[in-house]
């Protein structure tokens, strides 16, 4: 569709491919005909204003929402397919929620565990070496045993990361990780995930956190209304943007007097 | 606008909240009070002490009540067994997208709640033998089944409500790792439904043991009597102080309930506040 996509595609088999999808709510239509792919090892960002359906879509990928129209396919496997065996996909698909969804009634590198265990059939002893190395990775090893209640908002999405991690995902996607937080822990969550980009993961990201688009995505994704305004590097989409919805949004966020800054 | 403060009343002739309060308070002490009194007046002592409060017939009876309060455990165990699978099955078939299983759980709960229980009790014992040709071997099971059929349609709402204060979030997260929808739901969100249908489930318990008095209705042996069956024999079999089985038997159920609301207290403290966000 774009320049872009197409450089994307040319890495490989997409591991996202979204085409013409539409997710109505009732009456009210959220997502008007979507096109997207991600390429293997690419870190896309959708940025857009609230309600403008970019949660909708990461949400769509694993079928968490169920599309009205259109197409997703996942890792070579279309998800919109009435016969999909989605828990198999769902395996290699890693996702981080805002709200971070940690279970409660287990310690953190329970967390970790419970679904190698159950998913992948992991033996206890191979599922708490992988969990405890993944623990390792967003710093927090030492906090193994603790439960979820007992941990700042920004431990707490670094478990739920390294929760996700420990599936060994071929795709990550996060659902505007650093929303929930306060201010001061925004920047742990962010260089875990700047890591995690680094080492290589394919991520679709939903966030407001600017700095980061800029520096650590391949591609920002632009979304208002339930449609893709405009798509392209970061230098392009945030630095120089084409359309005036664009512009205006980038104004509001990117404004000195906004708490994000 | 400025006038509001004139039209407040600040009378000076009129008590404080607190003040008025405070009589308040005396006069519902007082009331109380002089209803302790006049019932205690008005009560026979000599013939209480003789006729429920017997020290004589308490050790009669005495050699009895283990053995009755081990039943009332007993057929109030069993009966719980069977509330808490058959009520987790029709509150998962109350929750479930399958319209029929909606329909025949919401069908099973208005039935069982409404009859009295002593009904399906009676039931058990004299119509189901005859319906199905079966004679269950021990009372034990009749029991369990009768009052665990009636407990679970309550215990199904209790634990219906359980497992949809479990947070959408929760199965999201779940789901998201690959997980079956079975495999939530046993992993995570019954594990905390547990937690929270703790109290109500005491309460059901506690239902359960005082109902367990029901299997009179069936005729029993001496080697099943329970609490309540043991306090009539005695009242039948004895000339005076047979009453005061009724006192004994009164704080056995007591010995067992209490407890019971302690454990649930604890269990709450050790499993609960760790656990949530």
């Amino acid at each position: 569709m774009t320049a872009s996509a197409d450089a994307g595609a040319a890495l490989g088999a997409p591991v996202v491919q979204i085409t013409g999808l539409r997710k109505s709510f009732g009456p009210r239509e959220v997502l008007k005909g979507i096109d997207l792919k991600v390429a293997q090892g690419e870190v896309v960002c959708v940025i857009g204003p609230s309600g403008s359906g970019k949660s909708t879509l990461l949400r769509c990928v694993n079928l968490l929402e169920q599309p009205t129209r259109g197409t997703v396919s996942v890792l070579g496997v279309e998800v919109t397919h009435p016969d999909v065996d989605i828990d198999r996909v769902r395996t290699h698909v890693g996702m981080v929620f805002q709200q971070f969804n940690l279970f409660p009634h287990k310690t953190v590198l329970e967390n970790c565990t419970i679904a190698q265990r159950k998913v992948l059939k992991r033996s206890a002893a191979e599922a708490d070496e992988v969990g405890r190395k993944n623990l390792e990775h967003v710093g927090l090893a030492d906090r193994a045993g603790s439960h979820p209640a007992q941990l700042s908002g920004g431990q707490q999405q670094r478990v739920a990361i390294a929760r996700a991690l420990s599936m060994d995902p071929a795709l990550m996607l996060f659902d505007e990780p650093t929303s929930a937080l306060d201010p001061e822990l925004v920047g742990e969550v962010l260089s875990v995930m700047r890591d995690l980009a680094e080492s290589g993961m394919t991520m679709l990201v939903v966030t407001h956190e600017m700095a980061f688009a800029r520096e650590v995505a391949d591609r920002v994704v632009f979304m208002d209304d339930g449609q893709i305004v405009e798509e392209g590097t970061p230098a392009q989409i945030i630095g120089n943007p084409s359309h005036e919805r664009t512009r205006s949004f980038l104004a509001r966020v990117l404004d000195p007097t906004h708490k994000h800054d | 606008m400025s006038d509001v403060s004139v039209a407040l009343p600040l009378g000076r002739t009129r008590m404080s909240p607190r003040k008025r309060a405070k009589i308040s308070r005396v006069v519902q002490y007082a009331v109380l009070i002089a209803v302790v009194a006049a019932v205690a007046a008005s009560t026979d002592w000599s013939n209480m002490r003789e006729q429920v409060f017997n020290l004589d017939a308490v050790q009669q009876m005495a050699g009895n009540v283990p053995h009755a309060a081990f039943n009332t455990i007993k057929y109030t165990l069993s009966a719980f067994a069977v509330a808490f699978s058959l009520g987790l099955v029709l509150a998962l078939m109350k929750l479930s997208s399958v319209r029929l299983y909606r329909v025949l759980a919401t069908g099973y709960v208005e039935f069982f709640r409404g009859v009295p229980a002593l009904l399906v009790v009676l039931a058990f014992g004299y119509i189901v033998p005859v319906a199905f040709q079966v004679r269950f071997s021990s009372i034990t099971v009749t029991i369990a089944l009768a009052l665990g059929i009636v407990s679970a349609a309550y215990l199904a709402e209790t634990m219906r409500a359980g497992l949809q204060a479990v947070p959408k979030g929760q199965v999201e997260a779940s789901r998201s790792l690959g997980m079956t929808s079975g495999q939530t739901m046993r992993g995570v969100v019954i594990p905390q439904a547990f937690r929270l249908v703790l109290p109500p489930m005491t309460n059901e318990i506690v239902l359960l043991t005082k109902d367990t008095s029901l299997v009179f209705a069936m005729g029993l042996s001496a080697s099943d009597m329970e609490l309540t069956k043991l306090a009539r024999e005695t009242l039948n079999s004895s000339a005076v102080g047979g009453l005061t089985a009724f006192v004994v038997v009164g704080l056995a159920y007591l010995a067992i309930t209490i407890p019971l609301s302690a454990l649930t207290r604890w269990l709450e403290k050790t499993t609960g506040s760790k656990g949530h966000v």
